[in-house]
């Protein structure tokens, strides 16, 4: 009666989400390129669509950004899926505290929540073929303010103060967001055109140097997937509002 | 003692009378299908009576708070034990209630030496359409009806239950906004608990809404919302 979701699953005889320790070669499929920075109206998180089995494109529809209550989502890049069951746990979970405690639950537990889900994928993480390293954005019920984390495979947790990458493409996309950071425009004051056109640009960059992050193409209308996070909630942007944004923005 | 079966009639008949004799100063909740949704409605003094279950799933109910507790956490947990392993398409009223409440508002109910639920429900399940909404009249035995019509009412005497329908199917128009069925509902709950007949003069001009606002609880299954989490509380000042 703690609102513990994952403690009823035992109970009822559900396995957790996790890989167990195996011998034997396994194929490693990997989600790639997820980043997050602060805008002036919020946080946008952002990712590319592919997901690749060593040198094979698995799939280039891959939703990589997803919502997990009102206030809060996660970015994946690593096992997908590993990754994606760790998402749909979290989901449950938080709509489960919700529902049964009759208030959210804290930014501070998700975060918490997050962090045993990753300890619990040890396994997985000590053999390669299960890493996730997910970034987590969620806003504080109480002072409504968005804020993005990131975390190593292992569960440690961190506060980005401006922005945060994750995925074999992320490396590109930090340094030009460090740039940005230093010497300007600073990404924290971009109105939502200029933000979503940097998003997409930081994409295309990030392509232009990792194979496995898969680019987008504006005049083909072909955009990211991004979403973008307040005190409001969560936006999502269709490909058609991205080319309305892309127009508007300052060349 | 029981194990004689006249015994045993006897004990479940002064069960009943039991907690009938419990339920009866309790007031009525009310669940009706509208185009914008289910609308669930219940005036609990320093009580809370409606309650968000799971995705499209809400639950109304009468009776002793600990009670309504415990069924809520058992609704809650068998739906997202359901739709983690399975799907949230595959959790709906009838299987809750089939697998889950019913049998355990029965049991509770045949152990006569433990205490039984003291509880009358509605479960609400959102559908695509009016015509695919479902509400489930539960009572304290595990009894359960599937309602036919758009407008369910828990009230501890099934007379003036039915006569709150009846009432109600007549009152409540296509036109309505949910600010009038609302204030309709109202007027259902104010006869129900002043014991006043459904005859006579129907709508009054103006509505009052001052006597039970205090614990006015409302809250919408939308159905024009696009998110998976259906439930929402409604501010009875915010309705148009």
């Amino acid at each position: 009666m703690n609102g513990d979701f994952l403690s009823l699953l035992p109970r009822h005889s559900v396995a957790v989400s996790g890989i167990e320790r195996s011998g034997g070669p396994s194929p490693r499929l990997e989600g790639t390129t997820v980043f997050a920075f602060h805008c002036a109206d919020g946080v946008l998180v952002a990712g590319d669509h592919r997901a690749t089995a060593g040198n094979v494109v698995f799939s280039d529809t891959t939703e990589k950004i997803l919502e997990l209550d009102a206030h809060s989502l996660i970015a994946i890049a690593g096992s997908p899926s590993v990754a994606l069951e760790m998402a749909r746990t979290l989901q449950t979970s938080f709509e489960f505290y919700r529902r049964s405690q009759l208030q959210p639950m804290s930014l501070a537990a998700k975060l918490r929540a997050l962090s045993r889900l990753l300890r619990e994928n040890l396994p997985g993480t000590l053999q390669g073929f299960g890493v996730v390293a997910p970034l987590f954005a969620g806003v504080d019920a109480t002072t409504g303010k968005p804020s993005i984390y990131f975390y190593d495979p292992l569960g440690a947790q961190f506060e980005a103060a401006a922005y945060a990458g994750s995925g074999s493409g992320s490396a590109s996309v930090k340094s030009v967001l460090h740039y940005l950071e230093k010497w300007g425009p600073h990404p924290a004051t971009l109105p939502l055109p200029e933000a979503v056109q940097l998003a997409n640009r930081l994409l295309m960059t990030a392509a232009e140097f990792d194979a496995a992050t898969g680019g987008v193409d504006p005049a083909q209308n072909d955009f990211a997937t991004l979403k973008l996070l307040n005190r409001d909630g969560i936006r999502s942007f269709t490909r058609n509002e991205q080319a309305q944004f892309w127009q508007e923005a300052r060349p | 003692m029981t194990d004689e079966p006249y015994r045993w009639l006897e004990a479940v008949a002064n069960r009943r009378e039991y907690i009938r004799d419990q339920l009866k100063d309790a007031t009525p909740i009310f669940a009706v299908s509208r185009p914008e949704g289910i609308l669930l409605m219940g005036v609990g003094i320093g009580q809370s009576k409606v309650f968000e279950i799971y995705d499209r799933l809400a639950l109304a109910a009468l009776g002793h708070s600990v009670d309504i507790e415990r069924l809520r956490q058992t609704a809650i947990e068998a739906a997202h034990l359901e739709g983690f392993t399975r799907d949230p398409a595959d959790v709906t009223a009838r299987r809750l209630l089939n697998f889950s409440l019913c049998p355990a508002l029965k049991n509770s109910f045949e152990q006569v030496f433990a205490a039984p639920f003291l509880v009358e429900l509605v479960l609400a399940e959102l559908g695509g359409d009016r015509q695919s909404d479902v509400l489930a009249r539960v009572s304290y035995d595990g009894s359960v009806r599937y309602l036919t019509g758009p407008v369910a009412v828990a009230h501890p005497s099934s007379k003036s239950e039915s006569a709150a329908i009846e009432w109600l199917l007549g009152q409540l128009t296509e036109d309505l906004g949910l600010r009038e069925v609302v204030a309709r509902l109202i007027l259902a709950w104010r006869a129900l608990t002043t014991g006043k007949s459904f005859i006579g003069p129907t709508v009054e001009p103006s509505i009052d809404w001052s006597i039970p606002e205090p614990g006015l609880e409302l809250a919408l299954l939308d159905r024009r919302s696009s998110s998976r989490a259906r439930y929402r509380s409604l501010n009875p000042h915010d309705l148009a």
